[in-house]
């Protein structure tokens, strides 16, 4: 395979995506986007409702077959590998009420690994297990997910994607609806992931936060606006083309104190649903 | 009375329906559990209801080209096609309009039952279907065939639902990451209808199409309401089955009364009852958990009643100033003797260190929204009782404090005590 290698003998990037173009009827979703995450970051992805988001989750996912372009994972294409990153869902697409624990919650992540015609043995339980203890919810084992609070059960989902053991994690907006507390657990959780080897993908909204919580952006609209650090995406002049003057307030976002700007949205309608 | 249940238990037709009915109910609470989850129970109904066309479709292929009357396997297979063919016409017509799945469903399988009505009324000379035992099912008159064919499918739909356990409890709980590991959820999709469908097809025979989609759901629902995980559910949901048809058979021999019927009304009331007792999400316990809820509001009133009357706080002081039933204010004081707000003394009551942080805080409330309401023009009279009300609204304090610019006294004068 092609792949650079960095020195350490991984593929130059955890994620590489090249000229990615994915259209539904006749319409670019993705227009030729190409960014190279490297490996151990936490990465935001930003982008007005509409920009094509939940595709490029999608494409990293290998649920998409793109018009051009490829994604690598690991320097290996996602279509024909897969399963190497592990998903974190959006919290409002799951159902609280399935009849199902936090430890079998966890132990989905082995599913992969598991023969067809063989049940989760002792290794795979011992792996959701320690998967649990690294978020600190192995206490809560036998509940069924629908008794945690929100933080509770977003880090259920992250032993889930840490227990799958792939070093790629993609979650879709996991800041949604929870409290300012939960959002500092949360985040915790995120860092010590990354400590650990993870790269996370992370989709996220809210403009205000994003420079504090990760340490690359990349600001995507159909096509690819910008990848880099908070400081070299979040400029004035950037977000006003792709927010389209939907953002009224730019001062502060970069270094994302407590006066934070705010996304301030105008009659104007959306012309990209 | 011990013959009331041996009795039965001598005839063929009872022992014939008992095993015949615990073996499809069994695989139809199993598959239910499915259906519940995945909020298919409409979708159950559509296929029980479009058989019958592929019943007479069976029926009519296996007499013309081979000359058997009322070949079982011929119009289960029958069976099977035309409830494939109306999922695939759903899906199709879902897909390609802008009318949405229920409504399609319903069109559906209404549209292809009417055609299977149309179809054994025209051939009635060829075909010898009774629509009424269709319709109402015959548990009592269960044949041998009807025997084998159920216990036929009911092997290969539990033999497929516990070798793809996993597989189909990720496609239910989480279908994108199953996608992501490179299951096909589609596939699965597919090979649950259809074993819904060998199901429905197994079960109309004994208990009709109208209360099939019962057997599939109820039993189901019914372990939903006892259990927090799947397999566990799977298992209660088949012995839910089987008692419904045990206690509905001895129902309809004591009622003398239909046995389909009978079957479903047992496993309605065995439903009720659950839903009434279960331990967890049960109504009696739902109901007992709200009891047990002591009202923060009244929590905080004895607070500060306790803080304003300044000492060791007698019961009747209590009462006398926190609005609540006699049995609730008792029920309270518990509570916050155990959750150490308070401490029992002697005579009354007197605040704890937790107790009297809290109470500073409410009363802290108290007074900023006099100072507030009055600085709004609120009449002096209404002042307390508005204030008293409003003081339960959590993290009020800071923005009244900031409001009021950092004033110490109430409109009475008193001090408002400072935050901690």
């Amino acid at each position: 395979m092609n792949t650079e290698l960095a020195p350490d003998g991984r593929a130059k990037f955890a994620v590489d995506v090249q000229h990615l173009t994915v259209s539904y009827h006749a319409r670019a979703a993705l227009l030729d986007v190409s960014v190279g995450i490297e490996h151990d970051q936490l990465v935001g992805v930003i982008g007005p409702n509409g920009a094509g988001k939940s595709t490029f989750i999608k494409a990293i996912l290998g649920f998409v077959k793109p018009d051009l372009g490829t994604v690598r994972i690991n320097g290996r294409n996602v279509q024909k590998v897969k399963g190497q990153v592990a998903y974190v869902p959006q919290r409002g697409s799951v159902d609280w009420d399935f009849p199902i624990t936090v430890q079998e919650v966890a132990l989905m992540g082995r599913y992969q690994k598991i023969p067809w015609y063989q049940t989760p043995g002792r290794r795979d339980r011992e792996a959701a297990l320690e998967a649990l203890e690294m978020v600190r919810m192995a206490d809560f084992a036998d509940r069924q997910i629908g008794e945690l609070s929100g933080g509770q059960q977003q880090r259920v989902f992250l032993a889930r994607a840490l227990s799958q053991g792939s070093d790629i994690l993609l979650l879709d907006e996991p800041f949604a609806g929870v409290d300012a507390a939960t959002e500092r657990a949360i985040l915790d959780v995120l860092g010590r992931a990354k400590e650990a080897g993870k790269t996370l993908v992370v989709v996220h909204h809210d403009l205000a936060t994003a420079a504090e919580y990760f340490d690359k952006l990349i600001l995507i609209k159909q096509r690819m606006y910008a990848y880099g650090t908070p400081e070299m995406v979040l400029q004035e002049e950037l977000l006003s083309k792709v927010y389209e003057g939907r953002l009224r307030i730019f001062a502060d976002l970069k270094t994302g104190g407590a006066s934070a700007g705010k996304v301030v949205e105008t009659a104007k309608e959306e012309s990209d649903a | 009375m011990l013959d009331a249940f041996l009795g039965p238990l001598q005839e063929t037709y009872f022992q014939k329906a008992l095993i015949g009915g615990s073996i499809v109910a069994v695989v139809a609470g199993v598959v239910g559990c499915l259906v519940v989850l995945r909020r298919m129970a409409f979708l159950g109904d559509a296929l029980s209801h479009a058989m019958i066309a592929g019943v007479a479709g069976g029926y009519l292929v296996m007499k013309m080209f081979f000359g058997l009357e009322a070949h079982a396997p011929g119009m289960l297979l029958g069976s099977l096609l035309a409830a494939i063919a109306t999922v695939a016409l759903i899906s199709f017509v879902s897909r390609v309009s802008r009318i949405k799945e229920d409504t399609t469903i319903g069109i559906m399988y209404t549209g292809i039952f009417a055609l299977g009505v149309v179809a054994v009324s025209i051939f009635r000379h060829y075909i010898h279907i009774d629509l009424m035992h269709f319709i109402m099912g015959d548990i009592l008159g269960v044949a041998d065939s009807d025997l084998w064919v159920s216990a036929f499918t009911a092997a290969i739909v539990l033999t497929v639902i516990i070798l793809f356990f996993r597989h189909f409890q990720i496609a239910t709980f989480d279908p994108v990451m199953a996608a992501s590991i490179g299951l096909p959820v589609l596939l699965l999709d597919y090979l649950l209808t259809v074993c819904v469908s060998l199901v429905v097809v197994s079960a109309v025979s004994m208990v009709g199409v109208i209360l099939v989609v019962g057997l599939l759901i109820t039993p189901a629902a019914t372990a939903y309401l006892l259990s927090d995980r799947l397999d566990r559910m799977m298992v209660l949901a088949g012995i839910f089955g089987i008692t419904s048809v045990v206690g509905g058979l001895y129902l309809c021999v004591w009622l003398d009364s239909a046995g389909g019927g009978a079957v479903m009304l047992f496993c309605t009331l065995q439903f009720l009852v659950v839903l009434a007792i279960a331990p967890k999400y049960g109504l009696l316990a739902r109901w007992l958990r709200l009891k047990r809820l002591v009202p923060q509001q009244v929590v905080e009133d004895v607070l500060t009643t306790i803080l304003r009357h300044g000492q060791t706080t007698p019961l009747p002081v209590i009462r006398n100033y926190v609005e609540s039933a006699q049995g609730d204010l008792r029920k309270a004081l518990r509570r916050m003797v155990q959750d150490g707000l308070i401490v029992e003394e002697g005579a009354g009551y007197q605040l704890s260190e937790d107790g009297r942080k809290e109470a500073d805080k409410v009363l802290r409330a108290h007074r900023l929204w006099e100072a507030y309401l009055e600085r709004i023009g609120t009449p002096k009279d209404e002042l307390h009782t508005t204030a008293h009300q409003l003081e339960h609204i959590g993290g009020t304090a800071d923005y009244l404090d900031e409001r009021l610019g950092g004033t110490d006294k109430d409109p009475h004068g008193r001090t408002i005590p400072e935050p901690r």
